[in-house]
């Protein structure tokens, strides 16, 4: 059973996650008045990708490739989507946050491998972002945890029922919104991958086939971010009513994200450091002394 | 204070400035180019003492080096344009060397700017700039083996047709199309153009 | 001429991959010519790119397409070969504007090249200088069939004729070796 749970998962983050960014894609389009790719172009791009011949630069930077793709999709397996929960008992918040480290250290490895200096400033600024959007990410979950008294994910997604932890902590969701943004890497946190400036940063030697795992490893990464999200603030709840919630906080990203220019790394760190993380503590502070709606 | 300066009191000050170079470098022909912008012609040896003053009196801007190749009295004519901030008031300073023997000082411990633009008259003129040591590095011509390609003695069709493939067409067309401009006397292939 | 019937060695996943190919055209575009202004109109909202499945691409190893825009200098082309030979097969070649056919107006200059396909397998040129963003939309159609057909085989070309093509460029460049001063 637990097999086919971890099964369900894969596929319904393979396949909404792509037909969602696709979506998204199209969203992008249609606020800048055009017409827009279909929305199955990034099935389109996954296979055209996989199909190539590809170029290889050393085992550290396959293996590394691997590693990301692997640590994902190992965190992936403990995110409980909507009903499906793969192991119950163990959908432990931390479990998931440190799993996730494995697969961004993959990329950092794998793509400092392929010696490009652009690599190494995309995968720099990927780990200083990373420093900014966490802490107050964490503070603010941290605050929600404490009022639960658990760390699991599905207790607290059930804990919820009707009320949705939005409203309970209404400073901590909005924490956790920009953390988001930048989690995604969109605008206005995009200085990792910035293609105009770095050449795509991290992805700037990746050819044919590493380019397509790591597009499939950043879909499923987005999944499971979007996931946590809706899974913490927004009850989760069934399976299609998950992936109508899930929509709804994917087309928001889009549309911030499309309206945006893009923040320099130390803007973005800045930022993340005194808006968000002062709204965190006020969160904290809200929460220890019981102000919880 | 550029534009608040009128065309009388800049050439005011201007003939100031050629009093004083004419008392400092004896012979200085002076071309009136237009009201900010004038010409001047030095013997090559008293070149380096001239844009040394120009420089300390304002005219401190270098905006190119470039050079005339003058094929028939063998003689390459550099020019050193000097731009002044304070009342935008444009000097050439111009000076003939020798063709065959093209060489001289380099400009570029008072303009370090000034080694590239020397590196760009060596590579496409072939003049040699003493005091430039990366002068004959590769600029923008990479592994050029033939004459300066600037000179008027170069002839570029030759050489584009020894190294570049062209396309063979059964028609041709730039000879066609000097018939029909007038240039020269023909008939075009092929019968009448259509329309 | 009698056109030579071309015999379709693909097998059926080569088909089908080049069905995807032909819908998802990641472009690279070499600019240093003129060519950089016609493409922004076919990107953004007039005639939107991006509804055929194509985009443009920061870096050779992820593109498919390569756009050599206008003239290219001797210079210009040591690059653009090193671009090339990055990209990762199966890759296709548009040569852009008249100077990629027979150097355009720069036919007797002693730097730039007339004939692009004598030194890269050209897969569609697209006449004019400029072209129109209307000309460019019907190449990029006019490609993807040819994909679709089989018909764009230029990687296969230069991997077949490597000697061929590596000879010509030895005879116009000298040699095909990126000198940087300011990386040394």
């Amino acid at each position: 059973m637990t097999v086919l749970k971890v099964a369900g998962i894969f596929l319904t983050a393979f396949f909404f996650g792509l037909t969602f960014e696709g979506i998204g894609r199209k969203i992008t389009a249609r606020v800048q008045r055009r017409y827009g790719p279909r929305w199955y172009q990034n099935f389109i791009d996954l296979f055209k990708t996989l199909s190539k011949h590809g170029y290889t630069h050393g085992w550290i930077f396959d293996f590394g490739v691997i590693m990301a793709l692997g640590g994902i999709i190992a965190s992936l397996g403990f995110v409980p989507v909507g009903g499906i929960v793969a192991f119950p008992g163990m959908d432990n918040f931390f479990v998931i946050v440190y799993l996730f480290t494995i697969g961004s250290l993959g990329m950092a490895m794998g793509m400092v491998g392929t010696g490009n200096p652009w690599a190494s400033i995309g995968v720099a600024r990927a780990l200083t972002l990373m420093l900014g959007y966490e802490v107050p990410y964490m503070i603010s979950i941290g605050s929600m945890l404490y009022f639960y008294r658990t760390s699991s994910i599905s207790a607290i997604m059930s804990a919820q029922g009707g009320d949705w932890n939005l409203f309970k902590f209404p400073i901590g969701a909005l924490v956790a919104l920009i953390s988001l943004q930048g989690m995604l890497g969109k605008e206005p946190f995009e200085a990792p991958i910035a293609p105009a400036e770095i050449a795509s940063g991290p992805m700037v030697e990746l050819s044919a086939k590493y380019m397509g795992l790591l597009m499939l490893m950043n879909t499923f990464m987005e999944f499971a971010e979007i996931s946590l999200f809706v899974d913490l603030f927004l009850g989760g709840g069934t399976y299609f009513v998950f992936l109508l919630k899930y929509l709804v906080v994917w087309v928001l990203v889009v549309l911030i994200s499309s309206v945006l220019p893009r923040f320099r790394i130390e803007q973005a760190v800045y930022f993340y450091w005194t808006v968000p993380i002062i709204l965190a503590f006020v969160q904290v502070f809200m929460t220890v002394n019981g102000f919880v709606f | 204070m550029m534009n608040s300066m009128n065309d009388a009191s800049v050439s005011q000050e201007l003939q100031k400035v050629f009093e004083e170079l004419k008392s400092m470098f004896g012979s200085c022909e002076a071309v009136h180019i237009d009201a900010r912008q004038y010409k001047l012609i030095v013997p090559s040896d008293k070149t380096l003492g001239m844009l040394t003053y120009l420089k300390s009196i304002g005219y401190s801007h270098l905006s190119i080096i470039t050079c005339v190749d003058w094929i028939d009295e063998k003689k390459f004519e550099l020019v050193y344009i000097l731009f002044n901030w304070s009342n935008g008031a444009t000097f050439l300073v111009s000076t003939f060397i020798d063709r065959d023997r093209p060489v001289f000082y380099t400009v570029k411990d008072m303009w370090p700017t000034a080694e590239y633009y020397e590196r760009d008259v060596h590579e496409f003129f072939g003049v040699e700039f003493e005091g430039n040591e990366n002068c004959k590095k590769p600029l923008m011509l990479e592994l050029w083996d033939d004459l300066p390609p600037l000179r008027k003695d170069f002839d570029p069709l030759q050489y584009s047709k020894e190294h570049f493939p062209d396309r063979t067409y059964e028609k041709d067309p730039i000879h066609e199309a000097r018939i029909i401009r007038g240039d020269i006397e023909g008939d075009i292939e092929g019968g009448e153009i259509d329309g | 001429m009698d056109k030579i019937e071309k015999i379709d060695e693909r097998g059926v996943w080569e088909k089908i991959a080049d069905q995807l190919r032909s819908r998802s055209m990641w472009m690279l575009h070499y600019c240093t010519g003129c060519g950089a202004v016609e493409l922004p109109p076919s990107m953004t909202s007039r005639f939107d790119m991006e509804r055929l499945g194509m985009g443009p691409m920061a870096t050779p190893r992820q593109a498919d397409l390569f756009l050599v825009t206008g003239y290219l200098s001797t210079k210009t082309l040591r690059r653009v070969i090193y671009t090339y030979e990055k990209m990762a097969d199966p890759k296709y070649v548009i040569g852009f504007g008249s100077c990629t056919i027979n150097g355009g107006i720069y036919y007797d200059s002693y730097s730039t090249i007339n004939r692009l396909d004598q030194y890269l397998p050209v897969d569609l040129y697209i006449a004019g200088c400029m072209p129109r963003p209307e000309a460019i939309l019907n190449a990029f159609t006019k490609l993807m069939d040819m994909i679709r057909k089989g018909e764009a085989d230029g990687w296969k070309r230069y991997n077949e004729n490597y000697e061929w093509y590596k000879q010509n460029q030895l005879r116009s460049l000298g040699e095909v070796v990126v000198y940087d001063e300011f990386h040394e």
